[in-house]
């Protein structure tokens, strides 16, 4: 077992930087073929026209997963040095529900507005401009709600904690709920894409 | 020379991309990817170069600069700098590299800037509540199967669907 | 008065194990003159072959800058140097043993040459340009005809200019990250590479754009072997060396170093230049901002990393 190499100190923290921009690369190349540069095309994913934004991201998942659970098992990985986003569910949901609205209206992913600046995506630009001024804000007024940033604190939780299922059984629940949204996603895309 | 811009990949082809993409980073790094970090510590950075003690005196500014701390020197601001610059060479490689502004057809130029604006604004904000954005929270939290990152996704896309009506006429 | 004792002569503040004295001033220095030396080589080279109609941009408009950007990149060093008004120290002797002596002569050399030289293009590139004086005209014409010779000793020592820029650092012993032969070759590329990205920049003519991106792909593969050998020379070398390597090995200057110099500011220009050759894409610009903003990276980290390196523990 030697996987995540860097938690098994196979290289220190500045080769780590360089690796971080070597994945970045490759992280914002695929992000930019997926046509994840164009902001209408993701914001077309909630009129059901382009359900492109859906596709990538629950094939993404389920590989990442999928990836992760085979090599644990092949006692390749330890799935315990993997970190986890802990969970902090009312800010994260309060939170998810703001960036849902933030979405819609300004066209893009905080990431996804970086890889169409690359591009001269002038909105992209705008866009960025005001993530930065939102996040001003965000530390700005942080003192005044300290409280609620850690209420709902669950620590390490998982989804298969909480649905008491094993892993692979969640995974597979997965995988069968992707499958399922893509063919609904084909099918909305049939009736409402524009392509035709 | 042909300058028509390429078609995109097929979205499963990127998904799958993007996933392998992504098992590296824990197989390597034992951590997935992310965006809106790094942008948070360039904001901490340029406020720690006009003011250092407003961030030390900031509970949420301290944790990234505080003291001698540099916002700059962490792992997501290196992965970020690589975003763009994949960005750019796909871009380019298309034959995507232009100044435009995407938009619907029911909408003008400046509208849609300022709905850009108003909308980055609004993501950054939440992106910090919710302890991360679509890249760290969505699609690593939800590979790891995380909880609170499911939880985070779902009320995200359905508070997208359910707004997305009253702001139509600026993509459709 | 105070007594100072040095019992060691290891452990002086600001000089061991870390003498950081130098700051931005010699990094941008070494960076001008380096450009310049390549502004200036290509012009020459290509005045010589006849190709002045050609390419314009090389040959006469990027020299038009080279004296500016020398006396800005002298003026960082004239900042830098502590007895300021000692300045002409350096013209009562000739030191051959001495880089700075060896320096200090070439740059009176090359600098009143680099005026000269973009006195005789300066009618050439602006159309309308008259000599207040008639005996102005009549300098620059006289100075016309001895332009051939000029062009060979503007190569001749833009090269020692451009090696000269490596090889101040190399003279330093004490300081194993610049103890290597192969700094002088390598800023002498690095510096005629950012010379044709400046070009690049200001070239209109596709045609020269073309030669010019071939010219900065050679340079950079040339630079990325000299690279590879200034750390296979240092992890083959003692203990000291091979530490000194480490300092971009997983050491502090890993990052900076690899991700600012060898992939923003070679391989991806290099890629860019040779899909752009192939017709894939078209952006000159982005390649040529990436090897200038690399050239003057490198500068940085190395000056500053040979003064983390050091003998002693």
């Amino acid at each position: 077992m030697s996987a995540p190499f860097y938690k098994f100190d196979l290289f220190g923290y500045e080769t780590g930087l360089v690796i971080a921009f070597l994945i970045g690369v490759a992280f914002g190349f695929t992000l930019e073929r997926a046509g994840f540069s164009s902001s209408r095309k993701l914001a077309l994913q909630f009129y059901l026209r382009d359900m492109t934004v859906l596709k990538v991201m629950f094939t993404a998942i389920i590989v990442a997963m999928t990836g992760l659970l085979y090599l644990n098992l092949a006692d390749v990985l330890d799935m315990s040095k993997i970190y986890l986003n802990p969970t902090v569910l009312y800010p994260q949901m309060l939170g998810g529900a703001i960036m849902g609205v933030g979405f819609v209206i300004g066209g893009y992913c905080p990431g996804t507005s970086l890889v169409a600046s690359a591009i001269g995506k002038i909105d992209g630009f705008f866009y960025v401009g005001g993530a930065l001024l939102g996040m001003l804000i965000y530390g700005e007024v942080f003192p005044f709600f300290q409280d609620l940033t850690t209420s709902g604190a669950m620590g390490n939780a998982t989804l298969s904690d909480w649905l008491n299922l094993r892993p692979g059984v969640v995974a597979f629940l997965v995988i069968l709920m992707a499958l399922g949204l893509f063919y609904v996603a084909e099918m909305l895309e049939k009736r409402f894409g524009e392509k035709a | 020379m042909n300058s028509q811009p390429e078609k995109y990949w097929s979205p499963y082809l990127a998904g799958f991309v993007l996933g392998l993409v992504l098992l590296a980073t824990f197989v390597i790094m034992g951590r997935g990817l992310g965006a809106s970090g790094a942008m948070m510590r360039s904001v901490v950075y340029a406020v720690d170069q006009v003011t250092p003690a407003h961030i030390d005196n900031n509970p949420y500014f301290a944790k990234y600069g505080g003291g001698d701390k540099n916002p700059l020197d962490n792992w997501l601001v290196y992965e970020v700098l690589g975003v763009i610059v994949g960005g750019l060479l796909s871009g380019l490689l298309a034959k995507r590299l232009k100044f435009k502004t995407d938009k619907g057809p029911r909408i003008s130029v400046k509208g849609r800037l300022a709905l850009a604006l108003t909308g980055g604004a609004i993501m950054g904000f939440g992106a910090r509540l919710a302890l991360g954005c679509t890249s760290g929270q969505a699609l690593t939290g939800g590979a790891t199967l995380a909880l609170g990152s499911w939880a985070f996704m779902m009320v995200m896309f359905a508070s997208g669907y359910a707004i997305a009506y009253f702001v139509r006429k600026q993509w459709i | 008065m105070r007594e100072v004792t040095i019992t060691s002569g290891r452990d002086m503040h600001l000089i061991d194990p870390a003498l950081t004295i130098w700051g931005w001033e010699i990094p941008v220095y070494l960076f001008l003159g380096g450009l310049v030396a390549g502004i200036l080589f290509f012009s020459a080279l290509y005045y010589l072959r006849g190709k002045a109609d050609e390419m314009p941009t090389v040959v006469r408009v990027t020299p038009l800058l080279a004296p500016v950007l020398l006396g800005l990149g002298l003026f960082a060093l004239f900042l830098d140097l502590e007895y300021k008004l000692h300045v002409f120290r350096f013209y009562t002797n000739i030191r051959l043993e001495s880089p700075m002596s060896w320096g200090s002569w070439t740059l009176a050399v090359i600098f009143p040459l680099s005026v000269v030289w973009a006195l005789i293009h300066i009618e050439q590139v602006f159309s309308g340009w008259r000599w207040p004086y008639r005996w102005m005209a009549q300098a620059v014409e006289m100075a016309r005809q001895y332009a051939r010779p000029i062009a060979w000793v503007l190569i001749i020592y833009a090269v020692i200019l451009g090696m000269y820029t490596g090889i101040l650092l190399s003279a330093f012993n004490a300081r194993p990250v610049w103890n290597s032969a192969i700094l002088g070759p390598l800023f002498l590329v690095s510096g005629l590479s950012t010379g044709v990205a400046l070009n690049l920049l200001i070239s209109k003519s596709e045609a020269e754009k073309h030669l010019l991106s071939r010219i900065d792909i050679m340079a950079i593969a040339v630079e990325l072997f000299l690279i590879i050998h200034l750390f296979m020379g240092f992890l083959a070398s003692t203990q000291i060396h091979i530490e000194a390597a480490g300092l971009f090995l997983g050491g502090p200057y890993t990052a900076g170093f690899w991700i600012f110099v060898v992939a923003l500011g070679l391989v991806i220009p290099a890629l860019l230049e040779f899909l752009e050759l192939k017709g894939r894409v078209l952006a000159t610009r982005i390649p040529a901002l990436l090897v200038l903003a690399g050239g003057l990276i490198l500068r940085f980290i190395i000056v500053d990393a040979g003064q983390m390196s050091h003998w002693t523990f």
